[in-house]
């Protein structure tokens, strides 16, 4: 059976043609899927488009208000993506030092770590993001409303990626640590140097995804009015002239193509990484 | 002359398991000392007390000057095992090389972060070493691109790259195919006739015949026959280390 056996007319061994059948399968899958896709997104278009069919009439969207509030709403996307992009650094800065705290041998340090992650699991983002808004200019900390709005989604992504951290740590093997000790190196410079380059990789999957999660958590900010990303503009002129169903597929449609395009760059990290090379 | 290592009523607990029964054992400047037993006989961890990756419960490992307590705490106690560990070498069952630096940054990282030397004093210092185990060729490459063996032997261009006093090899070709364990036993020779003090826990019999200075025998934490190899190959005095020896002739595990 070991011997390779060559088919007639051709020179590729069986495990060239077993290979390339296993590719064809693949492709074919794949162009299924894609069709499938295509289909679904046509059907859901057509939902939309106005036209009857078959005796039944499908929902027909109001063109001149999609076109007179199109930029306005395409306005939001810098807010939505500037608060998103604020909120994951502040939250990644967070997510280390608290997954760091739980590695700490001091108990204030290490309750004060797990006390944050509890406290801030432990109540919806909803309220926190109001927290920050209405609560604390009673307290006399007065934000600007962006920044209000980053603290909230800082600090509530900060607890829940800690946990990413935390399992990063843990999936460096014990025999780095030591093998980082044995040449000298103090406990500090092993974290920085062998620990943390090991983990943070290991993270990247999941954080990118939280990022991706955060572009649509930042719509919650909308809610208080004082932050002009894509939600607020939508419910702002949606309201206004009783177009509420033009204006939120408007923002579905920004939302959907921010998430497939920082999901395919989320698909090329992780390819990237997995090749092995840094 | 003074002994380069001086191991004294060493003495470890794991909770209530007493690995370490009261260990005592020099080693000269130059010797080469393989440690033999069974699995669980406390031969690695001996042998990781020395550089304090095991903290002893109690004792005293004093090597070239240096002197480390077991079971203390405290600032100068951290200052002494750092200067334990500066001047012993360690390799690892399982290679432990960083596998998200290059083969040459895995070995100048010790010198360049630990010792500060110059970026390329310690190039050119890891070139050397890595030439001497035979691995200059891939020195770009990364640690997943490496045999066993290969990875083996960059780790210990990369311990001898620190310029340490004696070498502590943990069973460093336990994970090793059988074709690869030669390349690494061969470079363990050579790093021997320069003249390192190492110290070698092994269960490779040939190597601690033909290389060895001494061979220490371990069973239940305690060293049972310390003597040369001819001797304690040929006239064990033990019969734990007769049946240790007789086990691997026979070629049992």
């Amino acid at each position: 059976m070991s011997e390779i056996i060559k088919e007639e007319g051709s020179n590729k061994s069986r495990g060239e043609l077993l290979y390339e059948s296993q590719q064809r399968r693949k492709r074919q899958f794949n162009t299924s899927v894609s069709l499938a896709w295509g289909f679904f997104l046509i059907i859901l278009i057509y939902l939309f488009s106005g036209k009857s069919f078959l005796g039944f009439n499908t929902i027909k969207l109001d063109i001149d208000f999609i076109r007179q509030n199109m930029a306005f709403i395409a306005g939001g996307l810098y807010e939505t993506l500037l608060i998103s992009v604020l909120s994951i650094i502040l939250a990644t800065f967070l997510a280390l030092i608290a997954a760091l705290g739980r590695l700490s041998t001091s108990p204030p340090i290490y309750a004060l770590s797990t006390f944050y992650v509890s406290l801030i699991r432990g109540t919806p983002l909803y309220l926190q993001i109001f927290f920050c808004f209405l609560a604390l200019p009673q307290l006399g900390i007065v934000l600007p409303g962006l920044w209000a709005g980053v603290l909230a989604l800082g600090v509530n992504y900060g607890a829940y990626m800690s946990e990413i951290f935390r399992a990063g740590l843990a999936s460096v093997g014990k025999g780095q640590r030591e093998a980082a000790l044995a040449i000298g190196m103090t406990p500090g410079q092993t974290l920085r140097r062998v620990i943390m380059p090991q983990a943070l990789r290991f993270a990247i999957p999941p954080m990118w995804n939280d990022f991706i999660a955060m572009t649509k958590d930042s719509a919650l900010v909308a809610a208080t009015g004082f932050v002009h990303e894509i939600m607020w503009r939508a419910t702002k002129v949606g309201r206004a002239k009783f177009n509420n169903l033009e204006a939120l597929i408007m923002a579905a449609i920004f939302y959907w193509a921010m998430t497939l395009i920082l999901t395919y760059v989320q698909g090329r990290i992780e390819a990237r990484l997995a090749r092995g090379d840094r | 002359m003074a002994p380069i290592v001086r191991i004294s009523n060493l003495e470890k607990y794991f909770g209530r398991l007493h690995v370490l029964r009261n260990v005592s054992l020099d080693i000269e400047s130059r010797e080469v000392v393989c440690l033999i037993g069974r699995s669980g006989s406390g031969k690695s961890t001996l042998l990781r007390c020395i550089n304090f990756l095991e903290e002893p419960s109690h004792g005293t490992v004093e090597l070239d000057g240096i002197k480390a307590e077991g079971g203390e705490r405290g600032k100068h106690h951290r200052q002494q095992i750092h200067d334990l560990r500066l001047k012993t070498g360690m390799v690892f069952q399982e290679f432990n090389l960083f596998p998200h630096m290059s083969v040459l940054e895995n070995v100048i990282e010790g010198p360049v972060i630990v010792k500060g030397m110059d970026r390329a004093d310690a190039i050119a210092l890891a070139k050397e070493n890595l030439d001497s185990v035979g691995m200059l060729f891939k020195k770009d490459e990364y640690p997943d691109r490496l045999s066993g063996g290969q990875k083996q032997r960059v780790a210990i261009a990369r311990a001898l790259t620190m310029e340490p006093k004696v070498m502590l090899f943990d069973e460093p070709t336990s994970a090793l195919d059988p074709e690869l364990i030669g390349e690494v036993l061969n470079v363990m020779k050579n790093v021997a006739k320069d003249g390192m003090t190492m110290l070698v826990v092994t269960h490779e019999m040939g190597f601690a015949r033909d290389v060895a200075d001494r061979v220490l025998v371990m069973a239940d934490g305690e060293i049972i026959e310390d003597a040369k190899p001819n001797n304690l190959f040929n006239k064990p005095k033990d019969p734990r280390t007769k049946a240790l020896i007789d086990r691997y002739r026979t070629g049992g595990g």
